[in-house]
């Protein structure tokens, strides 16, 4: 149960932190501003089979996931290990790496999972858009499961906050754009198809958007389960290597 | 009885070698100081004995077992006050020693904690923000927060660097106190006069080697100076800037 205390441990500060509107908006203003200002921009004129709204919502909800579960984890993470040196108590302390890259990990799910539920509840409540389905909500937690994990890697490797700043600008902030959550990725260049169709995001967009376990939802949840597992491994090897 | 051993300690970063065969033995119930101008490698060597930095050489028992094979054993056993103030800074002093209790595995971890704030008079204290605290009380709770798992064996770096002459004593007597319970302790200081005060034996680092060996006394003697001061100059050759 060591991971638990970790887990308990990120989920109070986070808890404290929740009256830091900087803190607790930072990663959600960006979904909703995207989700709003969309939905009434590019609404009527999209020309997404089955309504844009629909569409953008789930999109949103995907963006939302990956930026708490990564952005909250990583930054708990970095600046708690270089700035506050509050990370370096886990490490001092009597727990092992998978029992620290578990808590962490997991707090990274809650944050994502919260923030996810949370766009969709204004989602419904402004366009009515509709629920996720049983691959949808399979979908957001695996791929917080991902993202939290890639977070906490990230968190250890990071020195400074230009290297966490690097990992936003060239990989997220593309993902945010070309994975399909603003407009489908058919729409891409083919090249580009080719890539951004098997990032992480792109597969928690297709299930999100899947209605039931077709195939296609099935293989996107195998790759995220294993993208998700293989982050993990390499944040508990990267704990146990850690030093300073 | 030993309960730190450490022999050939050896670290560099990028070429540059900070710790260079270290090695000795700090018994049970003794305050050992580690001493040496800025650079020696004095919070390095803290660090590879708390497991933060890995050495490229050398082996850390401590009570008899090996460090890389019994690492969570031996921290669990292990108090660590590290220079700065890592405590959570959104926590209240009591959440912050509880988050750590809960780490710890201490049972019963309220009672714990109720009765070392109380034991260490910082009952008046428990529901002020730690962001809050002045270095002094920050410098106490660090303390008590190491002492919640009851470890037999303390590691304080720099404990009383930057408090006022009247906090450090406060510091200096919080130390003896633990020595008195038995509790084995290694420091780093800055401070002859602390140095002097409260250690047993003083190890002295310069460049990462272990130059000396012995106690305060012997030191001076060993010098030919008059205050552990003048004997440190004498043998670091750090007069100059």
């Amino acid at each position: 149960m060591g991971w638990y205390m970790v887990y308990y441990r990120e989920m109070f500060l986070m808890r404290k932190k929740i009256g830091n509107l900087g803190y607790v908006f930072s990663t959600l203003l960006y979904p909703l501003l995207y989700l709003f200002a969309f939905s009434w921009g590019f609404g009527p004129t999209a020309g997404i089979p089955g309504g844009y709204v629909p569409f953008l919502s789930k999109g949103m909800l995907g963006i939302a996931v990956m930026l708490n579960s990564f952005q909250q984890t990583a930054i708990s993470v970095s600046v708690g290990r270089f700035y506050f040196r509050s990370f370096q108590t886990l490490l001092v302390s009597p727990l092992t790496p998978f029992d620290i890259t578990l808590g962490a990990t997991l707090a990274g799910v809650s944050r994502g999972v919260m923030a996810g539920g949370l766009i969709y509840l204004v989602a419904f409540g402004a366009f009515a858009a509709p629920p996720p389905s049983l691959p949808g909500i399979a979908g957001i937690i695996i791929s917080a499961a991902c993202f939290g994990a890639f977070g906490f890697t990230v968190g250890l490797w990071a020195d400074n906050q230009d290297a966490l700043s690097m990992i936003i600008n060239f990989i997220i902030t593309p993902m945010t754009f070309f994975c399909g959550s603003f407009f489908p990725i058919e729409r891409l260049p083919s090249w580009l198809q080719g890539v951004a169709g098997w990032l992480p995001l792109s597969l928690s967009n297709k299930l999100l958007r899947a209605d039931d376990w077709t195939g296609e939802a099935a293989s996107c949840l195998l790759i995220l389960s294993g993208t998700a597992a293989l982050l993990f491994y390499i944040s508990v090897r990267k704990v146990n290597s850690y030093s300073e | 009885m030993n309960v730190l051993e450490l022999a050939g300690i050896s670290k560099a970063y990028g070429g540059k070698t900070v710790l260079d065969q270290v090695g000795f033995h700090v018994r049970q119930g003794e305050i050992l100081g580690l001493l040496g101008p800025n650079g020696a490698g004095k919070t390095t060597l803290l660090k590879a004995v708390s497991g933060l930095t890995k050495c490229d050489r050398g082996t850390i028992k401590a009570f008899g077992l090996d460090f890389q094979d019994n690492k969570r054993q031996i921290l669990k056993n292990t108090g660590i006050v590290p220079q700065e103030n890592n405590l959570e800074r959104e926590a209240t002093v009591k959440e912050a020693l509880l988050l750590y209790a809960k780490l710890f595995g201490v049972r019963r971890a309220k009672q714990e904690v109720g009765k070392l704030l109380e034991r260490f008079a910082l009952t008046e204290w428990q529901d002020v923000l730690v962001r809050h605290l002045s270095g002094g009380l920050a410098r106490k709770t660090l303390i008590v927060r190491a002492l919640l798992p009851d470890p037999p064996l303390l590691l304080l770096d720099e404990p009383s660097v930057g408090l006022d002459p009247d906090v450090r004593r406060g510091i200096w007597r919080l130390i003896l106190e633990l020595k008195e319970a038995g509790k084995t302790i290694v420091l780093t200081t800055h401070y002859m006069e602390e140095a002097d005060f409260l250690c047993d034996r003083i190890a002295l680092l310069k460049s990462g080697k272990l130059i000396f060996l012995d106690t305060p006394g012997r030191l001076k003697q060993k010098s030919g100076g008059a205050t552990l001061e003048d004997a440190f100059i004498h043998l670091t050759g750090t007069g100059v800037l």
